[in-house]
């Protein structure tokens, strides 16, 4: 299978859950998809195409919140990346550790930091941060404000 | 001066920590240990584990959790013992000044004796800053 068949495959597939697909021609390629129906075409890409689940990414871009699925189909060199809109304050996902367990520490670590939940986690609590952080204050969301009254942010000079 | 201080400064054993450190400052206290610069021929030695130690070196911007782990070590250390800071992070948090996860600078929590600056210090800059703690010590400013 070439790239170009792959993306053809998708588009005909998931006619109804891509939204758009960016930067067809190169090897780096970004599809945007319903939120509602990520189990579905991860686990197609996961399974069906053998491809290798990379990492995910979230960030937070003032209205809505994105999550990258990165995907690598390593026997003709594509990285696919799933592109997923959360619009606020709804931020709920189905979660894809049932798909494959790789999902299950970055998706602890997106639900401690920037506050999504993932549908059907079957263990989330928090991965890196310290345990006397307060309940509810997620530090990479745009809206984050200092809650520590005791730290120092001057150089004392 | 007392002769524990004496004996110190005669083969001062150092334990390197890194709370949280992008490894450049790490890299270059490596460095020191080279025949290039051979810190060994004034006595010091890398040592594995904090009881051997008589000099704490910290490097990096001493987050939240690992400045937990910091100071279990520093209560651990043989007294009298002297602390070295390495690198902008562990002096001011460098970059990090704002960030989340590094609410106070590593001197508010463990008394520090020397400040090495730099983004990373030199070996230079770093065997310049051990011989001014040993002056100090001989003079007997050290905060011990």
């Amino acid at each position: 299978m070439t790239p170009k068949e792959v993306l053809g495959d998708l588009r005909k597939k998931f006619k109804d859950d891509i939204v758009e697909i960016l930067g067809e021609r190169s090897k780096k390629v970004y599809i945007e998809i319903r939120p509602d129906s990520i189990v579905q075409v991860a686990s197609y890409i996961f399974k069906d195409l053998k491809a290798r689940f990379n990492t995910a990414s979230g960030v937070d871009l003032r209205y809505h919140m994105e999550i990258l699925y990165h995907f690598l189909i390593e026997d003709i060199n594509l990285l696919i990346s799933l592109r997923v809109k959360l619009q606020k304050p709804k931020l709920e996902i189905d979660s894809l550790v049932p798909v494959f367990e790789g999902a299950n520490w970055i998706e602890r670590e997106m639900h401690e930091i920037l506050g999504i939940n993932f549908k059907g986690h079957p263990d989330l609590k928090r991965l890196l941060l310290p345990d006397d952080w307060p309940e509810g204050v997620y530090p990479l969301r745009r809206d984050y404000k200092e809650w520590d009254k005791n730290a120092i942010r001057d150089r004392g000079v | 001066m007392s002769i524990k201080l004496k004996a110190l400064l005669k083969s001062p054993w150092v334990f390197h920590l890194s709370t949280g450190s992008c490894n450049n400052c790490d890299i270059e206290i490596l460095d020191c240990l080279t025949p290039r610069f051979d810190i060994e021929r004034f006595g010091m030695l890398l040592v594995g584990s904090i009881k051997h130690a008589d000099v704490l070196l910290i490097t990096g911007s001493g987050n939240r959790k690992s400045m937990e782990r910091a100071k279990r070590l520093y209560e651990q250390i043989p007294k009298p013992c002297l602390v070295v800071a390495v690198g902008e992070c562990a002096l001011s948090r460098g970059m990090f000044i704002h960030s989340y996860n590094c609410p106070l600078p590593i001197d508010k929590v463990i008394p520090v004796d020397v400040y090495i600056p730099g983004c990373p210090p030199k070996p230079e800059a770093i065997i310049a800053g051990v011989v001014k703690l040993i002056e100090k010590v001989k003079k007997g400013t050290a905060k011990k």
